[in-house]
């Protein structure tokens, strides 16, 4: 049963809604003057602790990459290529993948395509580099878990959804699963 | 030496000078009006799922974030674009702080006459004439800013000012009217008991000032002439740094003015406490109950900043001029029946 | 010697033109707080406009050109960037024309997650473009509820897909990820919120007198007009015709899903204001419909997820995301052109695709809904004051990053 069409008309305004148009519009102030709503986010005092579904910075396990390039093709961005690295003496190099965050979108499909698993998000959306040479790292600095710097100092929370509220902040540790 | 502090006293609280300059004048006017725009951010954030200035100082929700803002206005670097007018570019909008805070020497705040700034026989047409001065040094300096938003917005301005501000000037004299006096002190004096307040024998009027104030002072979102999505920021376009707090502190000013206007004619000035003859019982006390009740009418304008959106010109002018213009001579009408009925006789 | 200088009469690129007497040219934007990336050149008699110029371009990437050299499902991501909030419903005709070139469907459930992330999109626009629309009518409040409120529903996106904005959800064969654990309780909590808040989002806002004043009446396009310009989305349908894409031409579920679609006979900016709330009531009903007839089964086409090796199981059962056989970076597709279209948040968007039997797409060629909505700037703003400008930038819900791609 596919949508249909309903005709409809706005509203046309009368005289009472002068009265009461005027009222209702105060008195929803009001009771959100009384009772405000709101789940602002302090960062960095607080910062969300991120679901693991994340899209966040990516991390490589060397020894789970098998240097197919196809993250390195997927990549919309161009963010991510391939180096040559000699692992063991004596052995051919083999390519391994290097990311430059300056370009990367986040999309994850890198990490989708990866086919054992050795690109990896990780829950972190909020590092901070100082140049921009910085971002582009190389494969030492693409195996390191990259840490968010509001860990240090911010209280971690999660957003639970409410009827009522829409979104509320709880602590993290009492979130649960959301 | 109790002379000597004596005559200090003397010459700090001589009403003339303490009026425009401390109480209720260029200190206290500024210390309300940085209260005001607080509470008006922090209000407007409340409703609107926001925090509103906090990082500054947390503990006193934001306070200080207003001084760190008037900071910035101070020494932010005042550019003067070579097109303009530069004498009324400058002199504008310095004139027109001056003058909207001049009506505060016109008012009483005690009825102990030796406190009195001014002769008070006819202190509320003088106030209401020198409150009308100062609009026209803003459109003045739309005008010097050679930009045409800034035309577009002092042309605004002036057709706002001359609807609304007749409107006040009605509404405050039918308290003039039905007290039959001109004199502030005797309108406030009237308003005992309390049920007596014009506020309710006249609320036709007192509800058509309080909007006409509103629009008046051109305070968000009911700033037309200055309307941002617009005209960027109507005559002030132009204007950057120190020079543009001054525009804005100058409105909110004019708010302050008016609301103390307000508060004499209509919600009972310092009522119902009765002032005594010494200066803290019979200035300083009055004078802080009139302030108290002004912030609040300020307070209550702040809020209806959350809830309304912004008229359009030409929705403005025909409200003042058939819905509002009517309702002034109605609120007129009713007071001259009271006076005739001699409730405050 | 003459002392009087020469001005060229003509400059390139600046045509020194006579406007007629009495008129001012005041230019509204790029650099003006009620605009947005664009330009609109108004002349005003008194406070009246006489003469209105759209004139766009302003954040133009050549999307179409870039197209041609990228395989083909980097295009997804790149179209996003039309139109970041809406980034399901811009990208999905994309998807289902290169499904067509293919010759696969998606499986019944990747179809229903797609509506799915498209009606949380839709919601989630709609409130960006009230949120506009109240800042520039000046209601404050009007412009940070809808701005907050949209947190919900980009918190529910994210849920999904792992990001806020730039999902990149539907591709090629299916959808990304399946359902998450819990996200059904979820959304029908956002649903429930949703549903109270629009009640006083017409309490403020509409039912306002000021508003109603401002709105009523303003910015008419009528019938004709709408039907001569071409215009789409909320803002067609608010001058009465009946053209939503969901019903005409039913992609993905949605021929499955009962639903209404408003259509006010006014052709007002009170009307287009009025029928994106009751847009967001339906579209909420169709994300509890979703989330109730969702069937069972793989979130993937066969062709690509059959031969999926065992990890990509495991993978898929622990975390929900489909993960993509290499083959997605060099996907091959047969000679052909196909169209396809949708119904975004601010109306119909039309892909082209052409491929050569080839990894990358001949020709990629998008219609957007702000593009063809542009040109009513120029049809009703004449006749109104300045004013009234903002107020009906803001009723038609114009997006520039979208018109200019
Ligand atoms: S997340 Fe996307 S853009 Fe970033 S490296 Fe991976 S594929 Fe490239
Ligand atoms: S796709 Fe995975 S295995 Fe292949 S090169 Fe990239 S990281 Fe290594």
């Amino acid at each position: 049963m596919p949508g249909k069409v309903v005709e409809k008309q706005t509203p046309k305004p009368r005289f009472i809604n002068a009265i009461t148009g005027n009222l209702g519009a105060i008195l929803v102030g009001l009771k959100y003057f009384a009772n405000p709503n709101r789940f602002t986010l302090k960062y960095p005092y607080e910062y969300i602790e991120l679901r693991n579904t994340y899209r966040g910075f990516i991390v490589l396990d060397m020894k789970k990459c098998i240097g197919c390039m196809s993250c390195a093709r997927i990549c919309p961005a161009s963010a991510m290529k391939m180096v040559k690295v000699t692992v063991q003496e004596g052995k051919k190099p083999k390519p391994y993948p290097v990311i430059n965050y300056n370009r990367c979108i986040f999309c994850g499909m890198c990490v989708d395509v990866c086919p054992t698993e050795a690109l990896a998000h990780l829950p972190v959306h909020d590092v901070v580099y100082l140049s921009m040479d910085e971002m582009d790292l190389d494969l030492e600095r693409f195996q390191q878990k990259v840490e968010s710097p509001s860990v240090k100092e911010g209280v971690p929370v999660k957003y639970v959804f409410d009827p009522e509220k829409g979104l509320v902040k709880v602590p993290a540790s009492e979130g649960g699963e959301s | 030496m109790t002379d000597w502090i004596r005559l200090l006293i003397d010459i700090i609280f001589w009403p003339p000078l303490f009026q425009l300059v401390i109480a209720p004048g260029l200190v206290a006017a500024l210390l309300v009006v940085i209260f005001i725009i607080w509470f008006e951010r922090k209000t407007a954030a409340r409703v609107q799922m926001r925090i509103g200035p906090y990082h500054i100082s947390p503990r006193l929700g934001g306070f200080l974030q207003l001084f760190a803002d008037l900071t910035r206005y101070a020494f932010q670097e005042i550019i003067i674009p070579t097109a303009v007018d530069k004498p009324i570019f400058i002199g504008a909008p310095l004139t027109a702080l001056v003058l909207s805070l001049l009506p505060v020497v016109s008012m009483p705040y005690t009825s102990t006459p030796y406190y009195y700034p001014l002769p008070m026989d006819y202190s509320l047409l003088l106030t209401v004439a020198l409150s009308t001065i100062s609009p026209i040094f803003i459109v003045a300096a739309g005008w010097a800013s050679n930009n045409k938003f800034a035309v577009i917005g002092s042309l605004r301005e002036s057709f706002v000012i001359t609807a609304y501000e007749l409107l006040i000037v009605i509404t405050a004299l039918s308290g003039g009217v039905a007290a039959l006096s001109y004199n502030l002190v005797d309108i406030v004096n009237a308003q005992t008991p309390f049920y007596k307040w014009m506020i309710f024998t006249n609320p036709i009027a007192a509800l058509t000032m309080f909007a006409a104030i509103l629009m008046a002072t051109s305070g968000f979102p009911f700033e037309i002439p200055e309307a941002e999505n617009e005209i960027v920021a109507g005559a002030f376009t132009e204007y950057s740094g120190l020079m543009y707090g001054i525009n804005m502190g100058s409105a909110y000013i004019k708010r302050f003015v008016y609301s103390l206007l307000f508060t004499l004619v209509f919600l009972g000035g310092w009522l119902p406490y009765k002032p005594g003859i010494h200066l803290i019982d019979g200035y300083i006390i009055p004078l802080v109950v009139v302030l108290v009740k002004a912030t609040i009418v300020m307070a209550i304008i702040s809020f209806l900043r959350a809830v309304y959106g912004r008229f359009r010109i030409d929705q403005a002018l025909d409200g003042a001029w058939r819905i509002f213009i009517p309702l002034a001579l109605i609120g007129f009408g009713l007071a001259l029946l009271e006076a005739y009925m001699g409730v405050y006789a | 010697m003459s002392t009087t200088t020469t001005i060229p009469k003509k400059l390139p690129g600046m045509d020194l033109k006579k406007i007629g007497k009495d008129l001012y040219e005041v230019f509204i934007g790029p650099q003006h707080p009620g605009s947005g990336h664009m330009r609109i050149i108004i002349r005003v008699d008194g406070d009246v406009i006489v003469e209105a110029d759209p004139d766009l371009g302003y954040v133009h990437r050549t999307m179409e050109k870039l197209a041609e050299g990228r395989e083909f499902i980097k295009i997804v991501p790149l179209m996003e960037r039309m139109a970041i909030l809406d980034a399901c419903n811009i990208t999905l005709p994309y998807v289902e024309a290169v499904e067509k070139l293919m010759d696969i469907e998606p499986p019944p459930r990747a179809k229903y997650l797609r509506v799915l992330l498209c009606e949380i999109n839709r919601v989630a626009s709609h409130l960006y473009g009230m949120g506009i629309f109240g800042v520039f009518l000046g209601h404050s409040t009007m412009y940070m509820w809808p701005f907050g409120d949209r947190e919900v529903f980009v918190e529910l996106a994210e849920k999904l897909t792992g990001a806020r904005l730039t999902h990149t959800y539907a591709i090629p064969g299916g959808v990304r990820r399946d359902l998450p654990q819990g996200f059904k309780e979820d959304a029908e909590k956002a649903v429930r919120y949703m549903f109270k808040r629009l009640e006083e989002y017409r309490k403020i806002f509409l039912d306002n007198p000021v508003i109603q004043k401002r709105l009523i009446d303003v910015g008419i396009i009528s019938k004709n007009l709408a039907a001569k310009l071409g215009i789409v989305g909320p803002n067609v349908r608010a001058s009465g015709i009946k053209y939503d894409v969901r019903i005409i031409e039913p992609y993905e579920a949605y021929d499955e899903l009962d639903f209404e679609v408003p259509v006010y006979e006014e052709g007002d900016a009170f009307a287009r204001a009025w029928i994106r709330i009751i847009e967001i009531q339906q579209s909420l009903n169709i994300i509890r419909q979703v989330l109730e007839k969702m069937p069972e089964g793989d979130p993937m086409h066969e062709k690509f997820w059959a031969k999926a090796p065992p990890l990509y199981k495991k993978v898929f059962q622990e975390t929900k995301r489909v993960k993509l056989i290499p083959l997605f970076a060099n996907l091959k597709v047969p000679a052909g052109r196909a169209f396809a279209r949708a119904e975004a948040g601010r109306g119909e968007v039309v892909y082209m695709v052409e491929s050569q039997n080839a990894m990358k797409p001949y020709r990629v060629r998008v219609v957007s809904p702000s593009f063809r909505n542009a040109i009513v700037f120029k049809y009703i703003v004449p006749g109104h004051r300045i004013a009234d400008l903002p107020a009906i930038y803001g009723s038609i819900d114009y997006f520039p990053p979208e018109a200019d791609r």
